[in-house]
């Protein structure tokens, strides 16, 4: 598994797709906080944080696009599969590294709270809980995203599908808030990633968004273990 | 030493592979011969693990590929048909990452990379990107990747397709020594490459196996004996003879340079008959005849006759 990990920050720092995906989402984020924060003289990150949270819808599929379905269209899935690593192993792997470069990103936007405290006041517990919230959004995302480029063909349909996956995930909270049968709004408020989020960014800890996020991931991580073992059955 | 026992591979309502046995002993260089579809492929695939099939045994040293996968894999290194390669990668740190995958020892891995570049005379490009390679040095490459942790079992997937000749020489000469320290299972629908390398060679058709055997077996097999004679007779007093023998079915004159020698290829039925086998014949019609024999032998069948009766029979 650390194998594959360091494989893949290699596939990303030897080739644009890392630089490219933290150079759009911190130029992103970026204009959000000129916007949000310096224009108007705010010191409210945590509103700040739930803006930059929809980069994770844009962007995630950046990180992902790649992770399974170029191995899938090069043939290198070959040595992967022929070798001693399991195959939970191989999609941890992968999964971490883009988690890492997640991370490495989120760190440096830590700029934006400095920034901040420089000139007025930071609350740091409530910082920290927003960020949490807003790393475990972005877990979430990534696991959808590697599941979604372990379905498709090429990086390109991979990229596409999982961008319409985030969109939908978006468009089902605005979906729920016009839903008129309750059972239904309630289940797309449920299953929602930005609805889960909304306690972080209000400096509330929330232990069932955890859970939640945290099953999400999971459960996204074990469906690409069974989607590529059922390739592997199929001969596909 | 890897067997596999009735194995069979269904793509849907397609069979691509139907109860296959076969078993590659230690130490020698095996073929798998087949036309394109024959399902080379596919059973290598099975055979490293890429994919399990749908029914029957894969044995690597006697445990089961799918009981015991992860001890199994260790023992093959394995290059598809197109080598799984990562372009943005030096051709070092590939290796590297091969050798880990492969679970060798972190220490020793630099100097059985450095070990496995010189076999494979990659050291001059080591730190070249493996995408900026021709064609031939990336062969090399898939190669390498299948000799890292140095895997009893070494098996190839059409290796020298595409290759230009000279490549192709170079490639065969590596074969060649890795069949001193591996046991090498290759697939190529090339005769002249499997004749030149292999000690045992397996032929398969439409999925199915055909033919097995040793390389030394293969000649002197069938219903047809060929025998090449230089006999000091004239051509003219020589032929009836030799087509009034009940054994002899065609007789193809050879050119010589000498009108008192006849050099012939003859077709004989390889039983004989009540006279005796064919050469016993030959030599008892040679002899009334008082014409010696310069020289005769009887020639091997060659492979590409073995494969063409097998895959007409199949």
């Amino acid at each position: 598994m650390i194998s594959i990990w360091k494989r893949e920050m290699q596939g990303y720092f030897c080739t644009p797709v890392g630089y490219l995906f933290m150079g759009v989402f911190l130029a992103l984020a970026s204009v959000m906080f000129y916007l949000q924060i310096l224009k108007q003289r705010s010191s409210d990150l945590l509103t700040f944080i739930g803006q930059m949270s929809y980069l994770w819808m844009l962007l995630s599929p950046v990180l992902t696009m790649r992770l399974l379905a170029e191995e899938r269209q090069k043939r290198t899935d070959q040595l992967l599969l022929t070798s001693p690593v399991s195959l939970p192993g191989i999609v941890l792997g992968k999964y971490l590294a883009a988690v890492t470069v997640l991370l490495l990103t989120v760190a440096l936007t830590m700029v934006y709270a400095l920034i901040v405290a420089i000139y007025g006041q930071v609350y740091s517990g409530e910082l920290a809980v927003g960020l949490g919230g807003f790393v475990l959004q972005g877990c979430a995302f990534v696991a959808m995203d590697l599941m979604i480029s372990g379905f498709a063909g090429t990086p390109v349909s991979a990229a596409v599908l999982a961008f319409g996956g985030n969109f939908a995930l978006w468009i089902m909270d605005m979906v729920a808030g016009s839903v008129s049968i309750g059972f239904v709004a309630q289940a797309l408020d449920f299953f929602s990633l930005y609805a889960r989020n909304e306690p972080f960014l209000m400096g509330q800890l929330s232990f069932a968004s955890i859970g939640y996020d945290l099953s999400f991931i999971l459960g996204c991580l074990a469906i690409t273990v069974h989607a590529l073992d059922s390739r592997r059955y199929r001969g596909a | 030493m890897i067997e596999l026992r009735h194995v069979s591979k269904r793509y849907g309502a397609t069979e691509a592979v139907h109860d296959l046995s076969f078993s590659a002993p230690d130490g020698q260089i095996v073929g798998l011969l087949g036309q394109n579809g024959a399902g080379k492929t596919t059973t290598l695939n099975m055979l490293t693990g890429y994919f399990p099939p749908t029914s029957g045994q894969v044995l690597v040293n006697g445990m089961d590929m799918l009981a015991k996968s992860r001890q199994c894999k260790r023992c093959i290194g394995y290059l598809p048909e197109k080598p799984p390669l990562y372009d943005e990668m030096t051709v070092r740190g590939y290796l590297r990452f091969v050798c880990e995958l492969k679970e060798v020892e972190r220490r020793a891995i630099p100097g059985h990379v450095e070990d496995i570049m010189a076999i494979c005379g990659l050291t001059e490009v080591r730190e070249r990107l493996v995408g900026h390679l021709s064609k031939g040095y990336r062969q090399r490459v898939g190669i390498a990747q299948a000799l890292c942790g140095d895997p009893p079992v070494i098996v190839l997937d059409e290796p020298t397709v595409g290759l230009d000749p000279r490549q192709v020489v170079e490639i065969r000469q590596l074969m060649r020594e890795m069949g001193k320290r591996h046991t090498v299972l290759f697939s190529s629908h090339l005769l002249p490459e499997i004749q030149q390398l292999c000690q045992r060679v397996i032929i398969l058709h439409h999925g199915r196996l055909v033919r097995e055997a040793d390389m030394s077996e293969l000649s002197g097999e069938g219903t047809t004996l060929r025998l090449r004679a230089s006999i000091a007779m004239r051509e003219r007093t020589l032929l009836p003879a030799l087509k009034g023998l009940p054994c002899v079915r065609r007789v193809k004159v050879l050119p010589t340079p000498h009108a008192e020698i006849t050099e012939v290829e003859l077709e004989c039925d390889r039983q004989g008959g009540e006279r005796g086998d064919p050469q016993t014949q030959l030599f008892r019609l040679l002899c009334g005849l008082d014409a010696p024999i310069r020289m005769l032998y009887p020639l091997g069948d060659s492979l590409e006759e073995v494969f063409l009766r097998a895959t007409s029979e199949g």
